[in-house]
């Protein structure tokens, strides 16, 4: 059950108080309605931990999701994502800790280096305390990925330069023309061309924010408000998580930048133009209930400015194309464009507020059956619709939202040399738990025609061969 | 040592006549008649004692070969007529004469074959000789030839000494020991029936085409396998090299794959399409994937052919030994060299194992219905 928002709480009691100072006056009887009191989030109570370390809540903040190891652990314990020991623990002789550390020699990933003759190479990318990854987060199952291998990294492949010559043109022109949906069979590689994107912009000095699950936006798990002077849903705790992301990977840049405009913000009066964006990202943090305004605020003024190019990045693309698990009061499902933050990214999308320099990338992904390919998105990528006949509907704002974009398809298969390189930094990083030999590697490459996801996961790993 | 027995066994065989009724004709005949002056034919062996003093040293001195020098005793002068053969009152003379003969014949052979050093064979040479291809004559047809109503076991008798004497003939054969050889086919071909050589052939024939599997003008073969319901038919053609080797983009990183730092052209892989749907959608178990290569995974043949298969029936797993009892056959038509391998891993053996019918008085083919104690 979601809570009930502050101020229809506000506005309950306020009424109650209204109509017993009327009765008063005019003498009837005071309505003795029932106020209920909701228990409170109790700030800074600490909770003993299992870890021996207590969590101090801070007032106000939800937590970063990757942020201190602290919070991740115990966040950790709710999520159950897989978490393996730290190899430092491993003593016993049979787990062969000394020969595993210096094991996987891998160039980085840098924007240099990335042309052709780098394709089917593997490079790791860097990791840093303001690491996009580590702050935006990953989808879940490249998280467990990336766990269980030593270190993150990619193959480069075909697809990953053509992208990169898409951001190179889009960094000189705006996002109105340069909307891309990565798209292709389950399994092919489009959240890693997504990731591969996203570093290669954030090392060139764009301003990235990334979304790596936009389900989590609409399947109801964050709250949700109704605000009467937008008239849409908006989503406070997310827009906050939003800005404090943001600020912390791009916090330098944003120092460079100030406002055009004077922004105006409820209840707090109006931030002068001129300005750091920084400024007016902390004004949003301070309150949550402002977060939504000064989010919406600050990608404005990032669109007009020219200095930095920025890169709006969606994993489950689709998702935010769905119609919600929200629900209004008459039970009926939220459509995505009134609830503020997937309207906000419907727009960029759309092309209806763009960047004058910078791109919006997407990327499609069916791994949640509940939020599957909408016909409308579908029929703009010209891809096969899941559902079609002559009775199926069509949402026709959902249609104008998902005009102009463009895609970029994923091959459905590795190519050999991609496979090899692949199997080559899983074997070396001695995370098959079979011999590592070319007899396993054609096997399982051909039980599994190329796809990437189905010869790691169901090909090397779920083998049962020695 | 070993010509002397060559020599008698040779003797022996020019003894046993091909045409066995002929002289049980006459040695019938030759009892029946009166006359007591007419002696038994010359090539009669058996001669009772009582009628030993009718014969003549000479005639008995004639045979040239005595089987049994102790009953050579002075002939009387009686007249009774001398029955062909010692199993004359069995009333099948001819069979248990012939089977004698055949028992002589493997002794003999048994003992040429011994002084050669050819016999006992070690196991791995016995494997190795040619396989039998018998034509022997039916039942029906023995019983003609040998001249009595035969029953399943005395045919069966008659039989395993014929092939045992085969068995002797083909080791001959290989030990280029061609006399020998020779005599044991003068005694068994008697035994041979034009049906049972044109059957025979046809079992050749047959086994030739079996053995070549058949692949059409494209090259590609086509077979079947079955498991518990499903049926899959299965094609394979052989993965096309690229001519140009420079075609494809080379990695050019040292991996553990590779043999060396030049850069090598990636290796060939298998394409499995299944309804027209490649591996990976149609079977999402990755021991149903596992299963289906297998035969070429143990064969070494990954990705030397490309597998394209129908099939139907059944579930997933059943569909799985489908394709793969017909990717198997299929690996041995196009390379037979692989079949002891995959014999040895059972992947050529259709699996028998169907699901068994329900049974009246028990829930299901073995459970039972919960026992009431009253």
């Amino acid at each position: 059950m979601l809570p009930l928002s502050s101020c229809c709480r506000h506005a309950t009691r306020s009424l109650l108080a209204i109509s017993d100072s009327n009765a008063i006056c005019t003498g009837l009887p005071a309505l003795r309605t029932q106020v209920r009191n909701y228990a409170k989030a109790r700030p800074g109570v600490a909770k003993p931990s299992s870890h021996g370390f207590s969590k101090v809540q801070k007032k106000g903040k939800g937590g970063e999701l990757e942020g201190t190891d602290q919070v991740a652990a115990t966040k950790r314990k709710r999520y159950t994502a897989f978490l393996p020991m730290p190899v430092a623990q491993l003593t016993h002789p049979l787990f062969e800790t000394d020969q595993r550390n210096g094991q996987l020699q891998l160039q980085n990933f840098h924007p240099e280096i990335l042309t052709d003759a780098v394709t089917s190479q593997a490079l790791a990318f860097p990791q840093n305390d303001k690491d996009p990854f580590r702050i935006f987060g990953l989808p879940r199952n490249l998280l467990v990925e990336y766990r269980i291998l030593s270190k993150p990294c990619s193959v480069i492949r075909d697809v990953t330069i053509d992208v990169i010559n898409k951001l190179d043109a889009a960094s000189l022109e705006g996002s109105a023309n340069h909307r891309l949906v990565v798209a292709g069979s389950p399994g092919c590689g489009k959240s890693v061309l997504l990731l591969q994107a996203l570093q290669y912009s954030y090392m060139r000095d764009w301003i990235v924010l990334y979304f790596p699950r936009a389900i989590n936006l609409v399947n109801s798990t964050t709250s949700y408000t109704y605000d009467p002077r937008t008239l849409t849903y908006t989503q406070p705790v997310f827009a906050y998580q939003t800005l404090e992301r943001l600020l912390t990977v791009n916090g330098p840049r944003l120092e460079h930048l100030r406002t055009q405009a004077s922004v105006e913000v409820e209840r707090r009066g109006t931030v002068p133009a001129g300005t750091t964006l920084v400024d007016l990202v902390k004004v949003g943090t301070k309150e949550q209930a402002l977060a939504p305004t000064v989010l919406a605020a600050v990608l404005s003024e990032l669109g007009e400015q020219t200095t930095f190019p920025v890169l709006l990045a969606i994993d489950d693309f689709q998702a935010i194309y769905c119609k919600t698990k929200y629900r209004d009061p008459h039970y009926s499902r939220i459509q995505p464009y009134h609830l503020s933050m997937p309207r906000l990214l419907l727009e960029y999308a759309s092309g209806l507020r763009r960047f004058a320099r910078g791109a919006v990338v997407g990327a499609l992904s069916s791994t949640d059956t509940t939020f599957k390919l909408p016909l409308e998105l579908a029929e703009a990528l010209g891809l096969p619709p899941t559902s079609s006949g002559p009775y199926a509907k069509r949402v026709p704002e959902l249609q104008d939202y998902a005009k102009g974009l463009s895609r970029v398809s994923v091959p459905d298969a590795l190519t050999v040399s991609e496979a090899t390189e692949l199997f080559d930094v899983w074997a070396r990083d001695r995370a098959i738990p079979a011999v590592p030999n070319d007899e396993l590697f054609l096997a399982k490459y051909s039980e599994s025609g190329g796809n990437a996801r189905d010869f790691i996961w169901k090909g090397l790993l779920s083998t049962l061969t020695l | 040592m070993a010509t002397v027995g060559l020599k008698a066994f040779e003797l022996f065989a020019s003894r046993l006549s091909c045409r066995p009724p002929r002289l049980h004709v006459l040695a019938l005949r030759s009892l029946t008649t009166t006359a007591a002056t007419t002696p038994p034919p010359p090539n009669s062996r058996f001669v009772p004692p009582a009628s030993l003093e009718t014969m003549d040293e000479a005639q008995l001195e004639g045979d040239g070969f005595d089987v049994d020098r102790r009953s050579r005793r002075p002939r009387p002068e009686s007249r009774r007529p001398v029955p062909p053969s010692p199993a004359f009152y069995t009333a099948r003379s001819l069979y248990y004469d012939t089977l004698v003969q055949l028992q002589s014949a493997l002794s003999l052979s048994r003992r040429a074959l011994r002084a050669q050093h050819l016999l006992p064979l070690p196991p791995f040479a016995l494997r190795a000789l040619p396989p039998a291809q018998p034509a022997w004559a039916n039942k029906a047809e023995m019983s003609l030839i040998l001249q009595a109503p035969l029953t399943a076991r005395m045919y069966k008798r008659v039989v395993m000494l014929l092939r045992e004497l085969d068995q002797y003939e083909r080791i001959a054969r290989v030990a280029d020991a061609t006399e020998l050889e020779d005599a044991i086919t003068d005694i068994t071909k008697g035994f041979e029936s034009k049906k049972g050589i044109q059957a025979r052939d046809t079992r050749i024939r047959a086994r030739e085409v079996k053995e070549r599997g058949p692949l059409d003008r494209y090259g590609r073969s086509y077979t079947v396998g079955r498991r518990k319901t499903s049926a899959a038919r299965v094609w394979m053609i052989e993965v096309q090299k690229p001519k140009d080797s420079t075609s494809e983009p080379v990695a050019n990183t040292t991996s553990i794959l590779s043999s060396s730092n030049a850069t090598t052209p990636p290796p060939p892989t298998s394409t499995v399409l299944i309804n027209s749907v490649p591996i990976s959608n149609y079977f999402p178990l990755p021991a149903d994937r596992e299963g289906v290569l297998r035969p070429l995974k143990l064969a070494g043949l990954l990705g030397a052919f490309n597998v394209f298969a129908l099939v139907r029936g059944g579930g997933t797993s059943g569909q799985s030994g489908a394709i793969a009892l017909a990717v198997a056959k299929g690996c041995v038509a196009h390379v037979p060299e692989v079949e002891p391998i995959l014999k040895k891993a059972k992947l050529l053996r259709r699996d028998p194992r169907m699901v068994e019918r329900k049974k009246t008085g028990l829930a299901k083919a073995r459970k039972r219905y919960t026992w009431v104690k009253r």
